[in-house]
């Protein structure tokens, strides 16, 4: 099969790989019919998230038809199902708890260790992103193995075009749940900086929360415009002072609510972030946290601050003492995307969201990593990048 | 009190307080005197001459369930590296896998020497083995973690391991080895299969 490998920092390329097959009881084998690009890749294609090997084959979002299934999965050949990231087996603690992006089984116990070094105990298990998080194969791909499949994708009506269906595999669940962790209450003023994929969900899910007024802070006019068409009050921090105009904006008040929706590569000027930046490059450190400090410091007291953004190691300079002292409530992690496919599939099917608006570019898989390069290179124009194999 | 007194007071303080000093040491109850060292926790790392190291999961299952598995899956069996296990029909014998025989010289035999119904199994090595080794697998409940399953092993490493350096990196290996032997069988318990990242069976 063809598949969109990581060769090195800055470098995919389209190779042929070996077609999956069933290995264990749970499987199930899908031909992919869409795929997407996500910001989290960019991470991998930068380099910044370790654990990533030659060859490994890279993408998260992705569906498809199933074309095989082992003895225990209960999908039938044909069925189109989307499929989330975060892989999980459904039996263990956390998944009972529907806290499913923490299950305890799904990461292969070989691959458990760097992870368990580095955050105390082993994650779970996701699609292309890296080894850390076991080392699966990813969907930029013309087949994927399935594992769990009994549990893990959500099978999804014939008559709903892929494009309304693939961000169930990630950006939209992570959009909401960012917003669910911001607790928004009726009328609430919430912050959300970044406009990419997951900002624009998040500013999306935010006002289905009943918000009363969503702040976007982005350096990018064209997805500021956007955010802007979702309803959104946009500000660009290239030209304003993101602390004084929040305080402006909110009567001196503060947000409610603020959504880190950046995560460790963040942009601009400020002295940290170029502190942060030099580490970076010189791997001292791996998280540009600039975006996280500044929505902790701009949040009002007793405020809620939700992290849907990436990141991977020990940000330097974290404001712990704004936090304590505003007391402020911190909520995170990966998102546990089966836990609101459902609900978010209902939304779809009565028209009360269209996921659809998002993408920008549609690209042949071969032509992966000119849709990497662009996605990364020129974020004004290319603000979702959807490849069929 | 002249400047010789007080030198001579001042040895004889230090001499009994140096002497006080051995007295409370000697009447503290000593690790290494204990007779059945896999007993103890853990964390203490050591007694004597043996090395002690384990692991720890949770699953959600019955204590029966966990026992069973264990002894009568053969599906895990070959995918352990240092936890002993059941030898066919010999009751009271384990098998040690692969790694945990690499580290004796000569063929180990494992034998059963404590078994208490849904809470512990306890067993030590026999014979002319150079490493000599107990172990205990112990099961209490973890409310609704479901029950934790405890494996400690002691052991005194062969003559040529007995270096500090290459002992203590006997132990990791071990402990690292018990903690993916352990969540391979949460995996087998809870999931039904063991997790892998291979794309093919052969591969696997």
């Amino acid at each position: 099969m063809r598949a969109a490998t990581f060769q090195g920092k800055g470098t995919i390329d389209v190779r042929h790989m070996p077609d999956p097959k069933i290995v264990n009881p749970r499987d199930a084998i899908i031909e992919v019919t869409s795929t997407a690009i996500c910001g989290s890749d960019l991470h991998l294609y930068d380099g910044v998230i370790p654990g990533v090997e030659k060859d490994d084959i890279l993408g998260h979002e992705f569906m498809g038809r199933v074309l095989d299934v082992g003895r225990d999965s209960t999908l039938t050949i044909g069925q189109r199902v989307v499929v989330p990231f975060t892989i999980f087996c459904g039996h263990c603690f956390q998944c009972s708890e529907q806290r499913y992006s923490a299950c305890d089984n799904s990461c292969p116990v070989e691959e458990q260790e760097v992870a368990e070094k580095a955050f105390g105990y082993p994650l779970a298990g996701m699609f292309g992103y890296s080894h850390l998080t076991g080392g699966y194969a990813g969907g930029q791909a013309e087949y994927v193995r399935i594992p769990y499949s009994d549990v893990l994708p959500l099978v999804v009506p014939d008559d709903i075009p892929d494009d309304r269906l693939l961000f169930l595999s990630d950006i939209l669940p992570t959009g909401w749940m960012a917003a669910l962790n911001a607790e928004i209450e009726p009328g609430d003023t919430i912050a959300v900086w970044g406009c990419g994929p997951v900002g624009l969900f998040t500013i999306l899910s935010a006002f289905q929360q009943k918000a009363g007024r969503v702040i976007a802070i982005d350096g990018v006019p064209g997805r500021l415009a956007m955010a802007e068409s979702l309803g959104a009050e946009p500000v660009n921090f290239h030209e304003t002072d993101i602390l004084d105009a929040l305080k402006q904006m909110t009567g001196g008040v503060g947000p409610d609510a603020v959504i880190d929706a950046v995560g460790m590569e963040a942009h601009g000027f400020s002295i940290d972030n170029i502190a942060d930046k030099i580490k970076q490059t010189v791997g001292m450190g791996q998280d540009r946290a600039h975006v996280l400090r500044q929505a902790i410091m701009a949040c009002r007291k007793g405020g809620r601050v939700s992290v849907p953004g990436v990141y991977g190691g020990k940000a330097d300079l974290f404001p712990l003492g704004a936090m304590m002292q505003k007391g402020l409530q911190l909520r995170t992690g990966q998102t546990h995307v089966r836990r609101y496919t459902d609900e978010l599939l209902d939304m779809i099917e009565r028209d009360v969201i269209d996921p659809s608006f998002l993408i920008s570019h549609r690209l042949p898989l071969d032509d992966a990593a000119k849709g990497y390069r662009n996605f990364r290179d020129h974020q004004d124009e290319w603000i979702k990048v959807v490849m069929q194999p | 009190m002249n400047l010789a007194n007080w030198a001579r007071y001042g040895l004889a303080a230090t001499l009994a307080t140096a002497a006080g000093g051995v007295l409370f040491y000697k009447r503290q109850p000593h690790a290494n005197r204990d007779a059945a060292p896999a007993r103890s926790a853990r964390h203490v790392r050591r007694f004597g001459d043996y090395r002690v190291t384990g692991a720890t999961v949770s699953i959600r299952a019955t204590a029966d369930q966990i026992i069973d598995c264990w002894q009568n899956d053969a599906t895990l069996w070959p995918q352990l590296e240092y936890l002993p296990f059941p030898e066919g029909n010999q009751d009271d014998l384990l098998l040690p896998p692969a790694e945990l025989r690499a580290m004796a010289s000569v063929p180990m035999r494992i034998r059963i020497v404590t078994r208490r119904e849904g809470e512990l199994i306890a067993w030590r090595s026999e014979g002319e083995g150079q490493a000599d080794m107990h172990g205990r697998l112990r099961l209490s409940d973890n409310g609704s973690k479901g029950i934790a399953v405890e494996v400690i092993m002691a052991v005194r490493p062969p003559h040529f391991a007995s270096a500090l350096k290459t002992e203590a990196m006997m132990a990791e290996a071990l402990e690292l080895g018990l903690l993916r032997d352990l969540r391979r069988m949460k995996m087998l318990i809870e999931a039904g299969e063991i997790a892998t990242a291979k794309m093919r069976p052969d591969a696997a």
